[in-house]
This record gives C-alpha cells, structure tokens and sequence, in this order.
C-alpha cells in the first residue's frame, strides 16, 4: 500500500471508532426514548457515515455488518419497525463486532479470512428483524459493485408490475404532500426526471373526489417509479422531499403519507443476461467518472487514492477476466500520483473491449488535463473550503510539546542562578537585576504556556462514563436485575492520562455495585425498596482534585461475612477481626486476595477486587476511600489529581544531599528539639499535638552515614508525611523550598529501586532524587 | 405558452404551468365530453396532469414526452 493509502486508513480508523463510541452512546439513549426522532436520526446519520467510510476500503466484512445495521435503523426510522431491546442486543452486538474489526484492522491493516462468515451471520441477525427472509449469504462478488442490500420489498411495491422488481433497480414510492403545489413545487417534474428512469406510474392517492369536491391545487398523486440508477443518485435525486415530510406530521394521513421510500430489490449474485448490458453501462458510466475526476487540476491525495480503490473495486466486474488481473498487476506497480493512474485508466477503459453497448457518448479525451496537473497538486485544494474549527491531533504530538514546555520551564529555571552569578561572581548588579526582569517574564510565559497545554490534555470524564450505560445494561440484564444510572457532573475535566487511568478501577467499582452491592427487584421489593435500584456516579472538582463517587442504593457491604472470609483467607488472625468496628472490617474489601464470593463468576469473585482499584488509584496519586451501611448500600469515593504532568515537591536535605518529597504526601514540618524526641529500643517516637508519631532518619534509611543533624538550636527537623491511615515523621537535616517539577520515572536498570518515584532536572542543571515514602519507611 | 381553447377541444402547448390547472378544470368542467389535445405539449405541470388524471377528458395526439404519453395513455384503477 502506498503512503497515502495508510494514511486514509489511519483516518478511517480515528472516525470508525469516533463513530462507533457515538453509535453506541446513541442506541443506549434510543432504548430510553425510542420516541425521539432527532435521536434515531442522529444515530442513522452516524451508521450512514460510518458505512460511507467502509465502502473507501475493501473491507467487507465490515460493510456488510454495518450496512445490515443501516437498514435496520432506517426502518425504525422511518416508523416501518419498533425499536425494542431485541433489536438493540442484536445492533449493540454488531458495533461490538464492528469495533472489533477495526482493532484488527489497524493492528494489520487487512480483515483475516474467515471475517466475513461472521459477519455475515450478525447482519442475518439483524436483517431477521426486518421480518423478512434473509438472503442467501451468497452475495460475495457483486457487492463491491452494488451495495444494495436485499431489502424485502415492501407492500406497496407489489401493486407494480412484477417484471419492474428486477435486481439492482430501486423502486421509489413518492407522495407529494396536498400542499406541494403552493411550495413551487411540481412532483411530477421531480419523479420524470429521476435518474435512470425506467419506468413511471401515476396514480390517485386517494381516489378521485366527485365533481366541485375536486380541488386541482391539493395534490392527490401517488408517482411510483424504477429507476436503475444507485440508490444514493435516486436519493440524492428526493433530497428535498424528505424534508418537507418531516414537517407533515399531520395525524390525518398516516398510512399514505410514507415519505419517499427507496427501497431495493435483492441483487442477483450472477447478473442474469439481460443486466450484463446494464451491467457494462454503469460500468463504463462510472469508470469514465473516475477519468474525469483524475483530470481535474490539484487533487488531492486522498481523492487519488479513492479513485484508484474504486478502479480496483470495478476491475472486478469486468467480463474479461484476463484482461482484469492483467490490468490489476499494472496498478499495482504503478507509481503514486494521478497521471500514471489516469493513463491507466485510459489504457484499460471498458470500452472497446468487446462490450455488448458502448456508452451513447464516447468519453471525453483525457490524456491533456492530467498533464496538466501532472506534478504540483495544490495544498489549498478540498483544504480550505470548510473552515475547521476542531484539530484532531495525535496525543504524541500534544506529549512532546508538553515535555518541549516541561523542558522550557526548566530551563527558565536557570536564569535566577545566573542572575546571582552575575552579581556575586562578576560584580554586575544592573545585569542581576536586568536578568531577573526578564526571567519573570519568560516565568509568566511559560506557565501560561504550561497552563494551556494542560487545557489541552484536560478531558471531561464523562467520556468514560460513556461506557457505563452499557455495561450497567448488559450487566443488570444478565444478572437480572433492575438498575438505573444516574450520571452526575460528566463535565468536570481531568488531564487525559488521569481519566484513561481510571477506566479500569471505575468498570471494576461498578462490577462489584451491580453483582454484590444490588439486590434483585424481589429482594428489593421485599426490603421495602423500589424495585428499580440506583447506581449513581458523580464527578466533582474540589480544589486540584477531582472527586469521583460511586454509590448505591444496594444491600451494603456484609461486615460479618466479610469479616468470617478475611479469616477465612486468612488475610487476618480471627481476634483481629472481631474487635474491628464495622466501619473498619468494611476497609477489608481492600486487602489483596480477598473475595467474599464462593463461586467465581466472570463478573467477579477472582479475588483481583477492590486492592486492585486500590493500587490502580494510589498510582496516578489518587486515594480511595469506601462507606457502606447494610441494606442502605455502599459508596466509594475516589479522589484524584487533576493532572500528573507537574507535580510539586519539597526539596529536604539529608546527609549532605538533597532529595525531593511530593507535597502532596506531606502533612507538616516541625522542627523537634531533640530532649522531645523518647527512644524506646531502636525505635523513636516524639508527640506531636498529643499524638504520638512514630520517627525514622531517612539518612538510615537511605543508608547514608551521617546522623540527622541538629540546628543551632538543638532542634531536629522532622517532616510528617502520610502513609495510608497513619503518620510518620521523617527526621531530615534541612528544609528547603517547593518547586514543581516534571517527573521523570527511573528507567532502565533503575526500574527496579522503588524508594525512588523518580528524578527531576532543575534549574541549575543538577538532578534531583525524588523520594517515594510508602516504599521507603 | 399554456393552453388554447376552442369549441370541443382545449390544445395544451409548449409548458403548461400549475395557474392553467384552474382554468382547464374549469373549462372540462363546464364542457363534458371535450377532447384535450396533448400534441405538442412540451412539459406539463403536476396539478395539470392531476385534472387530466381526475376529469378523464378524451386525449387526442401524443406528447412528445414518452414518459406523460405512457402516463395519459394508462387506465386507471381508480
């Protein structure tokens, strides 16, 4: 494949997926309101799009799913089906697939034989809604040509003349409204002059009113007509009338006032004989098409690359089946651009090999125009007629223009010491100062900088809340239960790698809601309850972090049981755990290895639970915290940094070195004089605001020689940071100031020292150790 | 262009534009049994060919227009 082609397909990947996220969204809103038409219409529009996209590339696996899932959605849409959870399992199930397809599609940029057995076996699922008998899934080779999907035909199509539904003709029912002909419009006109007419029937809609009833400016036609143009050319012929039906929605007509209603006959897998003319004209038809958008100056790149896949696709349906691979080894070793593929296109033109009709007008002469565009495609060209108001940019790109702004606001760093330098080293005050102006300039820069690429990571949560509709359906359906969620606050933003963290946890928090926490509509009922349970996720912004609850109105935790398993488990001594108060047996959850469930289930009961939410939260600086009342229900409550691209550390000295200690950990710094600290054993301990804080030198414990050293005073300096639940005051030799840093994780051989976070370069140049307590002490 | 009437027969010519449906279902109204002449009617306007459609007047000639010709010439299942 070409440069160009892979980057179409990276293109279609982004938008398929956009696409399927806002499909699924959507069918999960349609299920809520299957009333909505602009929902319906939304979705369509969004399964037409993605369809429109398939059809670029060869993969027909994937057509044929979505395409069975166009169909579905336009019944609906046109009021011809009644949405119900059948339908949406089936649709919901197709996108699964569909999403899945892509995957494979950009991890090897092909389908996989095999693909379309499936495929095909979802779109006859879907197609079994539509009530008809489903096609013989033989229909392989025509479909790149036709994609008409067989479509029953529907009930008023068989008031036509049996010998009008033939394969690969569109059939189109049109009933003007009364009061077209005070809109200018004459429907009469529209339907004569159809593409590809062949045929046109004229009829009463309702029939004819007796002598003065009779009003000749109330339209009263019922214009049915075949065409053997493309559905889209017929649709695209209709595509004002559409609109003005939607704007009928007069009660008083219901059955007749079916808008225009493109239907398909089934295409035949081999084109009976008769059609191979037809066959030929399109054919011809549609690769003169292609010649003459090959000759257009300044194509772009893109255009080029369809064009050569519809020429591809056509190839297929040429009779001469030698002269088609011939042609086809040609265009694969012709060279980019349009003027080799236009001559191609000139030398192996359908015409003049032994078609049965030539087209009534030859094509045009097309070896001058591609010359003329021969080797400068302009840029501007399909670029500059949309102003784009959105950027789709990768996340490489925003990373390393964040690190190039993190790098910045380092280096910026560097001019105080320069500034000091230039005073102490060399005497030049006026320049110190000078210098110091112009680094709170380029200071105020460069966090509005940092500032802006931050908004630019920041993400609302509610993308993914997104897939929670989802999984609380399938979930409570399958455990049969009754749950509603409740979304709060999907606007409250978070940088991007914080939210894609969280994902997981969150998916597994509610796991455990709908599968433990919520009870059955009996149970419930019973417990005097609504039958319908209550999943709430709420998202907030507090401060810097952002808080995320998750609750429900279920059975709460079972602290007896919960405590019998933690025994059981042996995660803790029997004693331990009945003198634990409930609030505290409820925090067992977390321990690693624990499960209350017997019996695994693929919902839970793997013993991966709530200690895993746990870690996955403490990595990205969250915490995690869980309530739970029995029969009242249970909430988690997770707090999260906004974002983790800077974080702020204070800088401590110990043992000649300095070290960094996020700030967030930190809760004080004291300075304890040293008769205050009591030593018992090896251990040490001092009180501090009547509490007893355990000590630790970090010189020892990073097996440094020197003691902590006391100040002029006979002070120590103790720094109280928090581990978990408790205090721990780390006796260092000095404090110095905070400083936000980038930080860097150890990499290489260094992974594996956890007492480290990472480092973080500063502004004179020097590297600083950045210290992780929790693994420390 | 539209239409010219005369005695038995109305000749529809060159365009016929929706104001003539009116005037020709008038007229056919008030005439039972005239003959509508079609021959050299280029392009008819849907509310004309609703009244010829409705009142079914004798047609005589052949338009041009394949498409009205195989229309006007169709019996209708009314």
């Amino acid at each position: 494949m070409s440069l160009n082609s892979t980057e179409l397909l990276d293109q279609f990947i982004l938008e398929s997926r956009e696409c399927l996220e806002r499909v699924g969204q959507r069918l999960l809103d349609v299920e809520k309101a299957p009333q909505d038409a602009d929902l319906l219409n939304d979705l369509f529009r969004q399964v037409h799009t993605l369809k429109g996209n398939c059809g670029l590339f060869e993969f027909k696996a994937l057509e044929l799913v979505v395409h069975a899932g166009e169909d579905v959605l336009d019944r609906i849409r046109n009021g011809r089906l009644s949405y119900n959870a059948s339908i949406a399992d089936a649709l919901l199930e197709a996108m699964d697939y569909t999403a899945s397809l892509i995957d494979v599609i950009e991890a090897d940029g092909a389908l996989p034989e095999g693909t379309q057995d499936r495929a095909r076996l979802l779109a006859a699922a879907l197609r079994d809604h539509l009530g008809e008998p489903v096609a013989a899934p033989a229909a392989g080779r025509t479909e790149a040509l036709t994609p008409v999907a067989p479509l029953p035909a529907p009930d008023w199509s068989n008031a036509l003349p049996a010998e009008w539904r033939q394969p690969g003709r569109v059939l189109v029912r049109y009933v003007p409204e009364a009061t077209c002909f005070f809109k200018g419009e004459d429907p009469w006109h529209l339907a004569r002059t159809a593409p590809g007419l062949l045929h046109l029937d004229v009829r009463p809609n309702t029939p004819w009113p007796e002598g003065d009833q009779f009003d000749c400016y109330a339209c009263n036609l019922d214009l049915r007509l075949v065409s053997e143009a493309p559905l889209a050319e017929v649709e695209a012929h209709f595509r004002y009338v559409p609109e003005q039906v939607d704007h009928w929605h007069v009660p008083e007509q219901p059955a007749p006032a079916q808008p225009t209603t493109p239907a398909t006959a089934p295409v035949a897998t081999h084109a009976p004989a008769p059609h191979t003319d037809l066959l030929n004209a399109r054919l011809q038809q549609v690769w003169d098409d292609q010649c003459r958008l090959l000759a257009r100056t300044g194509i772009s790149a893109g255009t080029v690359a369809a064009v050569r896949q519809t020429l591809t696709n056509l190839l297929v349906c040429r009779d001469d089946h030698a002269l088609a691979s011939q042609a086809h080894t040609a265009l694969q070793g012709l060279a980019p651009g349009p003027v080799p593929l236009a001559q191609w296109a000139q030398q192996y033109h359908p015409d003049g090999h032994g078609q049965a009709h030539p087209p009534g007008s030859p094509p045009p002469a097309m070896a001058q125009p591609p010359r003329r565009s021969a080797t400068h495609p302009t840029p501007e060209d399909g670029g500059t007629e949309r102003g784009q108001k959105v950027l789709k940019v990768s996340q490489d790109k925003i990373d390393r223009l964040m690190e190039l702004i993190g790098e910045m606001v380092v280096a910026k760093n560097a001019l105080p010491y320069l500034a000091t330098r230039a005073e102490s080293l060399f005497g030049q005050r006026e320049l110190a100062r000078e210098i110091k102006t112009q680094y709170s300039v380029i200071n105020r820069i460069a966090e509005d900088m940092q500032h802006a690429i931050m908004q630019v990571r920041m993400l609302p949560v509610g993308i993914i809340f997104q897939r929670f509709g989802r999984l609380v359906r399938d979930l409570s359906k399958k455990l049969g239960k009754d749950v509603s969620l409740v979304i709060e606050g999907e606007d409250t933003e978070a940088d991007k790698n914080v939210i894609e963290s969280l994902a997981d946890p969150l998916i597994h928090i509610l796991r455990n809601s709908l599968d433990h926490g919520l009870e059955t509509p009996e149970v419930r009922l019973a417990a005097g309850k609504p039958a319908q349970g209550t999943l709430r996720v709420a998202a907030r912004q507090e401060g810097d972090r952002v808080m995320l609850t998750i609750s429900d109105d279920g059975t709460g935790i079972d602290t007896d049981r919960v405590r019998l398993k933690a025994v059981e488990r042996g995660l803790i001594p029997a004693d331990r755990a009945s003198s634990l108060t409930d609030p505290e047996a409820v925090q067992l959850v977390f321990l690693p290895g624990f499960s209350t469930s017997d019996a695994i289930s693929d919902l839970s009961g793997r013993g991966v639970g709530m200690d895993v939410v746990r870690n996955a939260v403490e990595r990205i600086n969250g915490q995690v915290e869980l309530e739970s009342v029995r029969g009242q229900g249970t909430t988690v409550r997770l707090t999260l940094p906004l974002s983790m691209a800077v974080t702020n550390v204070m800088m401590i000295e110990a043992g000649e070195r300095r070290f960094g200690v996020p700030m967030d950990l930190i809760v004080e710094t004291v300075r304890v004089p040293a008769e205050d600290v009591h030593h018992f054993k090896r251990a040490q301990t001092t009180v501090l605001r009547g509490r007893i804080v355990p000590l630790r030198a970090l010189s020892d414990l990073l097996g440094l020689e020197s003691a902590p050293r006391l100040n002029e005073d006979g002070e120590l300096a103790v720094l109280v940071v928090r581990l978990g639940s408790e205090n721990v005051g780390l006796l260092v030799d000095n404090f110095h100031g905070t400083s936000d840093i980038i930080l860097k994780p150890l990499e290489g051989v260094l992974t594996g020292i956890t007492g480290f976070a990472g480092t973080a370069l500063m502004g004179d140049g020097s590297v600083l150790m950045i210290l992780n307590p929790k693994e420390l002490v | 262009m539209g239409i010219r009437y005369l005695k038995k027969s109305a000749t529809l010519q060159g365009r016929v534009n929706a104001e003539d449906a009116e005037i020709l279902l008038e007229w056919l109204k008030s005439r039972p049994g005239s003959a509508v002449n079609v021959t050299r009617c280029q392009q008819m306007h849907a509310a004309v060919l609703q009244v010829l459609l409705a009142l079914r007047p004798r047609i005589t000639g052949q338009p041009a227009d394949p498409w009205l010709q195989a229309v006007l010439a169709t019996p209708q299942p009314n």
